[in-house]
């Protein structure tokens, strides 16, 4: 087994949509479906094969492996590197002569690159993967360290994905001797082992390989400003992936930290396809940076599988099994192919069932997600990169990373929900020269072949989904402000001017810095409030300092703790190591539940501290799947696709084989009822056996969705007692009542009205509970829920709460504290999307209202209907409310299911 | 086994018979022995945000004050002479701070002529217990007419040799879920030869039980006690999916 030393960073998510899924999903309703493993064959096909060939593999070297045949241990040079390069004069010389030595043609956004480094300037570089992007960074980094020539760490190259590290350091190692420079390139991320991080606590190589994390926990030493101030440049991978996000505010703080140091310091940053490039390159590279263009995009071709019919009610049910038979026709027929799907337990699926109806090709597929051990996931990128395998299924486990050339063609299982995503899969083939990126769709239900025609438009256009960066988060403010203060402590005037120097706090107000410097070192607003709290002290020359040791070991062990949910690791009762599970999932299975896990069934035995112990399953027994996915919302840019689409049919004019192939359906739901359009709001009513159902359809996203189902729901029972229940897609939502509602009345009176709306909006959600799901991501970050390490549980474990326990506890004695109106405010902008939520009440104010009362659901209600999930709208008491709730559950008492379990209790 | 009656002094409260005695289970998460005028709480917890914020992390105080306002509404309603703890009545010595040891004194000298005890908890043995509260200390189990008074129950009910237990230690509280809700309550736990009790402590966390047949459950909800709740159907392995 590998190095088993606790990972300093946050094992980074790879499937990040996995987790926030799963957060959205337990707001809504916890649910979720019980299936049959598929029959055996699959059994001995499955992970263990894939481990076995993994560990084979290392034990005889091959072309992939280096030459002690160890293709996963990271590269220790012995040689002390002499830190020796070409003046600054020579260095572009160099990169010139070696580029033409290789016989390699110098691509002119690369050259550009390089002459805006060589004049110091900073920037972003948008390009496709692979294309030389890297060469064009790399070049620029060293330029900028030949015309500073100094000692010590000279450039810091950042990737989001510490699995990419390994391969990037050889990359930039590679070409070094070639071009005289005389550096050692060194590695530094959580799998980092111990030995290699004492040997960088004495000396740091010349350019260093990192997290976003690492990066942090540096910046946390007391001589950080020694070993890090002669860093020249930093190269920032992947910028597209962290731009978002908190990670990326967290680069953005180092960034500030390290300009402060050396204000000559050249930031480029790498960035796929996004929406508002200029915006990712003001964050990131600040005025005065040039954004670069890469080379020509590749050919991107879309296209969709056409299922053999047509569902006229569609319904998603089936994970797109139904479509097996035909991609497995089209794996027979392509080469080397990427099976992409929404989420692990659908990749888990899918690999199972395709083995089930081609067992000969067990060994030449595999899975890959970002819950399965690094050994195995290394395995199957070498197997990628070699050409021997047939097709992997894989999840936005292999969204980023080095260039698999051989792969030719990429399917997309379900929706793929956004173009920037599709696009980014569909660059994931076609490498090889001459060829084409060629994506194809698979709906799992036919509406989502309107989706994949969108999205060829969308990208065709180039109308793709921006990101933006957080806004002040002040959970990242808190850690980063315990960073400092444990890395050689700071004065406030002097760091809060370097704060905000920073997009993410440029406009961070004086009464917010002032609260979380109150916090940090008094535990709350009042002054002496709590005299035994420690944590920041302030000295005689009024710097703030982090005084106890144990507090800044427990620090540092905590940064870059943002990812959302802590990491399980699951293992056989042997020791034998499968992969890491979120710990949600375990916390709501018994032992004795089943699950699939790395393409076996697996049993749950127990689970002890941070690990999860299983026997592997051999007969076949309901398993518990994860979340179900494809939760991310339908991007605007594809909603506003699919209405365009919507209105092109509704003119007669079939441009796509997609809406072609679904005229059948569409015919149909204008027979019955209207074709929703730009300009057409459609609410359909109908009655059943059940009530009296209203469908809207604004085409605004799932998480807006449930926010106007519940806001209709409450403004309408205002004035008139009454109970909905709801259901929503990416479409539409239903609201379904035992009376009926005069729907003309309500949107003729306020219904779409924005006025009060965020108040409405409050009153109409249990925004506690979604509140309750952020301010566990939020309490992780700032330091109030100290997660460990497996292994060191037992450290500090009497400072174990759960980040629930903390909430209430906030609640109830510090309703005011400023962290959990952070947590309040990120339910609304993250989990509703209040502000699209906004812009899409306007938008239907504008749009004229088609209300069509039909006899039956229409093929666009259907799977509401089918689908229907309810959110009661509940106001009620807690023990009315619990009262309530078992009563509903003495009826149902016969059937005698287990409740679940949960493994966080505090003694 | 168990039987309710009619002899709570609360409607909140519910009484229930184990044992051949009367007790009355609270909402504010406490047990009220009649037969003895005692008042039985387990993991109490007290200091516990203390002792978060002395290692650095924010913890708002409140707790403290909401514990012993709970145990004064108990006293009010009915009349206990001994205040009965189930172990881990403090969280750890750190959390002794001249604030909270002030608090419990103010406590004590309300009450004067109260028995204060304990059943040594696994907290208790590192944490000691606060001299100003001049607690009686007895070790785990103690024998108490036909109980057998614990900090941790036995693992199973097997090991039960003497004695109804009434235990604490598990913080056991129940999820209750529906199709369309789910929530999560502490609850007393009462089988046919022992009673967990919920954790007193407002700074606690829960441990959800899985119900069995045989026990009786009954959440303790701010405003009153709800239950027996018996092995319920829960249906949330739902069968469909979106």
């Amino acid at each position: 087994m590998r190095s088993k030393k606790p990972p300093a960073d946050a094992t980074l998510d790879p499937d990040g949509e996995n987790a926030t899924d799963m957060l959205s999903d337990t707001t809504l309703s916890e649910r979720y479906h019980v299936w049959n493993a598929p029959e055996q064959p699959s059994q001995q096909s499955s992970l263990a094969r894939q481990l076995k060939r993994a560990r084979t593999r290392n034990r005889t070297a091959t072309a992939l492996t280096d030459i002690t045949g160890e293709p996963i241990k990271p590269r220790r040079p012995r040689v002390r590197s002499s830190g020796r390069m070409p003046s600054a004069g020579m260095m572009q010389a160099q990169l010139d002569h070696w580029f033409s030595s290789r016989g390699w043609h110098i691509f002119s956004f690369q050259r550009e690159v390089w002459d805006h480094a060589a004049n110091g300037r900073s920037g972003l570089l948008h390009a496709t993967t692979g294309a030389g992007k890297t060469w064009a960074a790399w070049g620029a980094a060293l330029i900028a360290a030949s015309r500073q020539p100094k000692d010590g760490l000279r450039v810091l190259w950042i990737t989001p994905m510490r699995a990419l590290a390994q391969d990037t350091q050889r990359a930039l190692a590679d070409p070094l001797p070639a071009l005289d420079v005389e550096w050692e390139v060194g590695m530094r991320t959580g799998d980092t082992s111990s030995a290699e991080r004492t040997r960088q606590r004495e000396r740091l190589p010349d350019a260093l390989v990192t997290t976003p994390e690492s990066l942090s926990l540096m910046l946390s030493h007391e001589d950080a400003h020694e070993r890090l101030g002669n860093v020249a440049a930093i190269v920032v991978d992947e910028w597209h992936e962290l731009l978002g996000n908190k990670r990326g505010v967290q680069v953005q703080l180092a960034l500030a930290r390290l300009r402060k140091w050396n204000p000559d310091l050249l930031v480029w940053g790498l960035s796929a396809t996004l929406g508002d490039l200029d915006h990712a390159r003001q964050v990131l590279a600040h005025d005065n940076s040039v954004l670069v263009r890469g080379a020509v995009p590749k050919t991107l071709r879309i296209d969709s599988l056409l299922p053999h019919s047509v569902e006229r009610f569609p319904w998603g049910g089936h994970l797109g099994m139904n479509m097996l038979e035909q991609v497995v026709e089209e794996l027979d027929i392509s080469g080397t192919s990427l099976l992409f799907t929404n989420t692990r337990s659908q990749a888990e699926l899918w690999y199972q069932a395709i083995l089930s109806v081609r067992p000969d090709w067990a060994g030449l597929i595999a899975l890959h997600h970002g819950s399965l051990d690094a050994e195995v996931r290394i395995w199957v990128e070498n197997g990628l990169k070699a050409g021997t395998l047939r097709a992997v299924v894989c999840t936005s486990s292999l969204d980023l990373g080095v260039d698999f050339l051989p792969v030719e063609r990429v399917l997309q299982l379900g929706s793929p929900k956004g173009v920037a995503r599709l696009m980014q899969r569909a660059g994931r083939s076609g490498h090889a020269p001459g060829r084409i990126s060629r994506v194809t769709c698979v709906p799992a239900q036919g509406m989502e072949l309107l989706e994949a025609a969108a999205a060829r438009r969308s990208a065709e256009a180039g109308l793709i989904e921006p990101r933006f960066s957080p806004a002040a988060p002040l959970d990242v403010l808190i850690q980063h402000l315990v960073t400092i203060a444990v890395g050689g402590g700071f004065t406030p005037d002097e760091l809060l001017a370097e704060m905000r120097s920073t997009w993410a706090y440029r406009e961070l107000g004086d009464d917010d810095w002032q609260w979380a410097l109150k916090f940090i070192v008094h535990g709350g607003e009042a002054l002496d409030a709590y005299p035994e709290y420690q944590r920041v002290a302030v000295d005689d020359q009024g710097v703030y300092r982090v005084p106890s040791a144990a507090i800044a070991k427990r620090h540092r062990m905590s940064i870059g703790t943002i990812t959302s949910d802590s990491a399980m690791t699951v293992s056989f009762l042997g020791g034998t190591k499968l992969g890491t599970v979120e710990e949600s999932f375990i916390a709501r299975l018994t032992p004795g539940d089943c699950f699939m896990f790395g393409g076996r069934l697996l049993e749950l035995i127990r689970t002890r501290e941070m690990t999860a112990y299983v026997k592997a399953v051999r007969v076949n027994r309901p398993a518990v799947p994860r979340w179900q996915g494809g939760r991310m919302p339908l991007s605007s840019e594809l909603a506003g696709a699919v209405l365009d689409l919507m209105d092109e049919v509704r003119d007669g004019n079939d441009q796509e084989p997609e809406t072609r192939f679904l005229r059948p359906l569409l015919d149909l739901q204008a027979r019955w009822s209207a074709l929703p359009g730009r300009d057409v709001l459609l609410v359909e009513t109908t009655r059943s056996r059940e009530g009296h159902h209203a469908f809207f359809f604004p085409f605004a996203g799932r998480q807006v969705h449930s926010g106007l189902a519940a806001l209709f729901a409450w403004r309408v029972a205002r004035h008139t007692p009454i109970t909905f229940s709801m259901s929503f897609n990416d479409y539409g939502f239903e609201l379904l009542s035992a009376d009926p509602v005069d729907w003309q009345a309500e949107f003729d009176a306020d219904l779409l009205s924005t006025r009060n709306l965020h108040e409405h909006i409050g009153a109409s959600l249990n925004a506690g509970q979604l509140a309750r799901r952020k301010f566990r991501e939020i309490a992780r970050v700032a330091g109030l829920v100290f997660q460990g390490f497996p292994g060191q549980m037992k450290f500090a474990r009497q400072l174990q709460a759960s980040s629930e326990l903390l909430f209430d506890v906030f609640e109830r004695y510090d309703p005011q504290n400023r962290l959990l109106r952070q947590a309040y405010d990120e339910a609304l902008a993250q989990e509703l999307e209040l502000a699209r939520l906004e812009r899409s009440m306007k938008s239907m104010q504008k749009r004229r209202l088609d209300l069509r009362v039909t006899r039956n659901p229409t093929p666009f209600a259907f799977p509401l209907m089918v689908e229907r999930f309810r959110e009661r709208l509940s106001s009620e008491k807690l023990s009315d409310r619990v009262a309530r709730m078992v009563q509903t559950l003495e009826k149902a008492a016969d059937d005698a299911v287990k409740p679940k379990r949960k493994n966080n209790a505090e003694s | 086994m168990t039987r309710q009656m009619n002899t709570a002094g609360s409607p909140a409260d519910m009484a229930i018979e184990v044992a051949g005695e009367t007790l009355v289970l609270l909402p504010e998460r406490a047990l009220w022995w009649p037969g003895r005028h005692t008042l039985i709480v387990a993991d109490v917890h007290f200091g516990k945000s203390s002792v978060f914020r002395t290692h650095g992390v924010p913890v708002p105080a409140g707790s403290t004050d909401d514990n012993l306002a709970r145990l004064n509404a108990c006293i009010a309603r009915y009349p206990a002479q001994r205040l009965l703890c189930l172990g881990d009545l403090t969280h750890a010595r750190s959390g002794h701070t001249p604030q909270l040891v002030a608090r419990l004194g103010d406590f004590r000298e309300q009450h004067p002529d109260m028995h204060i005890e304990l059943v040594r908890g696994n907290h208790d043995r590192h944490a000691g217990v606060p001299e100003v509260l001049r607690v009686t200390v007895h070790e785990d189990p103690h024998l108490d007419g036909p109980f057998s008074l614990r900090h941790e129950p036995p693992r199973n009910e097997e090991g039960i040799d003497s004695g109804y237990v009434l235990a604490g230690h598990v913080h056991p509280a129940i999820v209750l879920s529906t199709q369309h809700d789910r929530i999560r309550v502490p609850c007393f736990a009462v089988s046919e030869r022992m009673t967990i009790l919920p954790a007193f402590g407002a700074f606690t966390g829960m441990h959800a039980l899985e119900m069995t047949a045989g026990t009786s459950y009954y959440a303790a909800l701010e405003e009153r006690v709800l239950g027996p709740i018996r092995n319920q159907a829960i249906p949330e392995k739902s069968h469909d999916r979106s």
